[in-house]
């Protein structure tokens, strides 16, 4: 089976002043469809960065990044939009919703932008609240929601699109450890259910529940761990 | 792509609905600028219908030689010196020239009328020959005007106008009816039908006429005279011709100046306009000035919004919001914020223009104006939209979700 996403020696290179940052040095990383994956690392070790070149925000300074077969280094603004809103689905540590709309209209969102009819639209945020165990919150704003809650809804607008691909980046940096538990079981349900995962953590704990978890040091991968329980 | 258009303006109008205050206060410029074209189109609108309805006292063919220019800078006191007209020039201003279809000497001052216990103060006394129904535009509604006769004989008859009729006969038929001019009986034999107001500042209705030769004899033997002469043909070339004339009745030599003044209703038209065109500069200037100011207040604006929205950019971009849709988001949030302070001018303007035309003169607001502010509105907005909107869609995504 070919990989999903594929990176080559792709280097992130930012130039502060004279001083030339090397956020990502050299990086391959191969993964398949279903895989779920964690990263790891110190502070400024290039996690976020990583993240964001494989999640097309951002393109390598040097490297190859494929993604489906499709050659994301060569992309422009715009074909970058597309693929972030057909392929893949974020959740950020801080949330990122918009906060005067209510937790449907946020769900919804992304499907606007890939012009889906309005009623297949809201069909489609209420389930994927639903599938959070949000059923019952769908029209309170963020600031009527708990931490856990916000995450939550902010987990069903990444899916809401059926992405290839969901990436969270700390995503239980910001909460209390019963919610971190709680978004933790979400994700390892959507992976059971076929969903590709990429998580960044801090803590081992959270790490270990990928199959495969990615240290990085210096924008370069010090070492792959692969969890046997899960593989 | 309907869908998305739609809901680009939804979103748009969110983004005015959650700075509500803030949208309205820049909206003011907006609102000055369209309310001041629009009105100022009211009211050359209402100036030109009543101006074109005074001009129709006047006529075009007809010319008023008098001492006095009627729009002149010269001065007064020059005027007043020159020698007085005279009733004679009618008659051979139609001898001497042959463009000269009737003319007639008209006397005039201001006199007290009386019937029993009726009265009417301050009545414009006109003395004229029967040959003023062709100079002037007036209609004898009932009986007739005066003849030849009656008027060298110089006959107590009077042709009386419409407010003069119904202040002295009230609920009566004035015609064969005897009332007295400063104490002198008088028989009016017609009246005059309703003619309005003069540039809505004279009344035309407040005047009694008699035959020339009983002013001349009952009232004045000098004073006030003018001369109206109504003329074929090219009006410019006759009036050449009338004041050739007039020169060689005056006796003038070649390089002596004109001592009399021919006016006509070109006059008024040529001074007419240039009022127009003061009220129309005026009304453009505040407009074009307070467009600019509000169309500055809502770019600022415009970049306020963008800055506090940084992170909502950023979000929007990171579930998949291309450049142009941005682009459209906020330009279309300037455009309807625009488009708002337009129709609410367009309202405030509609209501004025009602008040002008029941309270100072008949008035519409021109149907083109309305669309041409709404159509600047629109302009203002994209104008003033455009960079700030251009800021918004070349956001870094990853900068923008990073912003605090
Ligand atoms: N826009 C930028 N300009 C310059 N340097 C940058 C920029 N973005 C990131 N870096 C640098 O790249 C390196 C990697 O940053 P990155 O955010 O990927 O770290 P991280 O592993 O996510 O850290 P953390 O755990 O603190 O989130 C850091 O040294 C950082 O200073
Ligand atoms: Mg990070």
């Amino acid at each position: 089976m070919p990989a999903l996403i594929s990176l080559r020696e792709v280097k992130k290179i930012y130039q502060v002043g004279a001083e030339a940052v090397y956020a990502l040095n050299g990086i391959d990383v191969e993964i398949r469809a279903g895989e779920y994956i964690s990263v790891m690392g110190p502070s400024g070790s290039g996690k976020s960065t990583l993240m964001n070149i494989i999640g097309c925000l951002d393109t390598p300074t040097e490297g190859t990044y494929e993604f489906g077969g499709e050659a994301v280094h060569e992309m422009d603004d715009n074909q970058l939009a597309s693929i972030r809103n057909r392929k893949i689905g974020f959740v950020f540590q801080t949330f990122n919703l918009l906060p005067k709309l209510t937790a449907l209209r946020n769900v919804e969102l992304p499907l606007i932008y890939a012009n889906v009819p309005r009623s297949e639209r809201l069909e489609r945020a209420r389930t994927a609240l639903e599938q959070v165990g949000l059923g019952d919150r769908i029209s309170h704003k963020p600031n009527e929601l708990s931490g856990g809650q916000r995450q939550r809804v902010a987990i069903a607008r990444a899916l809401v699109t059926h992405p290839s691909i969901i990436l969270a980046d700390e995503p239980t940096g910001n909460l209390d450890s019963k919610s971190g538990v709680e978004i933790m079981r979400i994700l390892d349900d959507l992976h059971r259910q076929g969903n590709t995962i990429i998580l960044v953590s801090h803590e081992a704990d959270i790490a270990a529940h990928a199959q495969r978890t990615i240290h990085l040091l210096d924008g370069k991968i010090e070492r792959e761990v692969v969890h046997p329980v899960r593989a | 792509m309907l869908s998305l258009l739609w809901e680009t303006v939804r979103i748009a109008f969110q983004g005015i609905l959650d700075n509500k205050s803030r949208a309205f206060l820049t909206m003011l410029g907006i609102v000055i600028g369209v309310l001041a074209v629009t009105l100022m189109g009211t009211l050359i609108s209402g100036l030109d219908r009543s101006f074109e309805r005074s001009m129709a006292f006047l006529g075009k063919d007809v010319l008023f030689i008098s001492k006095y220019e009627w729009f002149s800078d010269r001065d007064w006191w020059e005027m007043a010196n020159r020698p007085e007209m005279r009733a004679e020039y009618a008659e051979q201003l139609k001898a001497y020239s042959d463009v000269v279809v009737a003319a007639t000497p008209i006397m005039s001052r201001g006199v007290d009328v009386k019937r029993n216990d009726n009265s009417v103060l301050g009545v414009r006394l006109r003395g004229t020959t029967p040959e003023y129904l062709q100079t002037s535009f007036m209609n004898v509604g009932h009986g007739r005007f005066f003849t030849e006769g009656e008027n060298h004989s110089g006959s107590r008859v009077a042709v009386i106008g419409h407010d003069i009729a119904e202040g002295l006969f009230p609920n009566e038929n004035p015609l064969g009816k005897k009332f007295r001019i400063e104490g002198i009986p008088f028989r009016v034999i017609g009246t005059i039908d309703k003619q309005g107001k003069f540039l809505g500042l004279f009344s035309m209705d407040n005047q009694i006429i008699i035959p020339f030769g009983s002013f001349t004899r009952l009232f004045a033997r000098r004073g006030f005279m003018e001369i109206d002469v109504k003329v074929a043909g090219n009006v410019a070339e006759a009036r050449d011709e009338v004041r050739g004339v007039m020169r060689r009745i005056r006796g003038l030599r070649p390089l002596e100046e004109d001592n009399f003044a021919i006016n006509q209703q070109e006059a008024f038209e040529s001074q007419y306009r240039s009022i127009k065109l003061a009220i129309g500069g005026t009304g453009v200037f505040i407009t074009v000035l307070s467009l600019v100011v509000g169309g500055i207040g809502i770019m600022n604006i415009m970049f306020v919004s963008v800055k506090e929205r940084t992170r909502e950019i950023g979000v929007r971009k990171a579930i998949g919001a291309t450049q142009p849709l941005i682009l459209g988001q906020f330009l279309l949030e300037a455009v309807f914020i625009c488009l708002l302070a337009g129709l609410i001018g367009l309202g405030l303007a509609y209501g004025g223009s009602r008040l002008i035309d029941k309270f100072v003169f008949p008035s519409t607001m021109p149907l083109w104006l309305g669309a041409l502010s709404v159509f600047l509105s629109v302009g203002v907005g994209i104008l003033s939209g455009i960079a700030p909107s251009f800021t918004a869609a070349r956001q870094n995504p990853i900068e923008a979700l990073r912003y605090e």
